[in-house]
């Protein structure tokens, strides 16, 4: 495979070989090793996973009229599709998730402008210089 | 069950593009393909303990395809799988085979784009409809019915 252009829908996608192996190694038990092939396949399967996953909670997502696959969607699919034993879990990697994005959230807010420690004055004679260097930069590279 | 702590994580991008390869899926929240992500870590450990359970009931030290077909073709949470499994070898063939299975398994799956998009759109199909896969299998059903059927014409002379 030596595709050094991407461009538009890559049908060949699949998940990175080396870590589906890393993945496997730390799921298998001990005393059992996988195949070659096996791990192809599995790699196979797991990519069907996705694209099932994928189509169910599309489904869902247009029967709400709405235009971006969200969580709510993906947790719906689950149970859909007869995997409630994986509810719990994902429900953790949300609430974490939702718990990080207001962090983010937080830091923009507050700002790295407030908590600088610098007057609005300094900060706009910063900003006016920010500006005298990149229509520079901008210069020297038309030339 | 086993410890969920693994140190490798699915590419959460990747994850994200393989989904956008069905053109009806439009935009994808920030969270969707991580949870996705959280689910599929789930599915291949509950695949892999199944299959294992036919590995060490076969009194094998490797999991084979052979292994993975037989737990897929087993459990209906997998039936989605059919299609996938279905140029695998049977348990009965014999290691030629099953090597050639392999390499059928490979380049069915992850080798040229078309045979991949085939399965694809073959799997689209099936997880939609989902009645090929089982039809095959309630007519698989019916036939070994139908010989019961015919044995007990025999006992009952």
């Amino acid at each position: 495979m030596s595709d050094n252009e991407r461009g538009g829908p890559e049908d060949d996608l699949s998940l990175p070989k080396a870590t589906v192996q890393k993945l496997i190694n730390e799921m298998m038990p001990d005393d059992i090793a996988c195949a070659k092939d096996t791990r192809d396949l599995l790699i196979d399967c797991c990519v069907e996973f996705i694209h099932l996953l994928a189509s169910e909670a599309n489904e869902i997502c247009e029967k709400e009229t709405k235009k971006t696959i969200a969580a709510e969607h993906v947790i719906t699919a689950l149970k859909a599709l007869g995997f409630d034993a994986y509810l719990p879990e994902v429900e953790v990697v949300l609430q974490d998730h939702k718990t990080q994005q207001k962090v983010k959230d937080k830091d923009k807010k507050s700002g790295r402008l407030e908590n600088s420690g610098r007057s609005e004055e300094e900060l706009l004679s910063e900003q006016l210089r920010l500006l005298a260097e990149a229509k520079e930069r901008f210069r020297t590279q038309q030339q | 069950m086993r410890n969920r702590k693994y140190k490798t994580k699915f590419p959460v991008a990747r994850i994200k593009k393989i989904m956008q390869m069905d053109e009806d899926v439009g935009k994808v929240a920030q969270a969707t393909p991580i949870l996705i992500s959280k689910a599929l870590e789930l599915f291949m450990q509950s695949l892999i303990d199944e299959a294992c359970m036919e590995t060490r009931a076969k009194n094998a030290k490797r999991l084979t395809a052979a292994h993975l077909k037989k737990t897929i073709l087993e459990k209906d949470q997998f039936d989605f799988l059919r299609d996938i499994v279905e140029n695998v070898a049977d348990p009965q063939g014999d290691a030629g085979s099953g090597q050639k299975g392999g390499s059928g398994g490979g380049a069915g799956g992850g080798g040229t784009g078309a045979t991949a998009a085939a399965d694809f759109a073959g799997a689209m199909a099936a997880a939609r409809k989902g009645a090929p896969a089982k039809l095959t299998d309630r007519i698989k059903g019916k036939a070994t019915a139908k010989d019961e059927d015919e044995d007990d014409d025999y006992d009952n002379e």
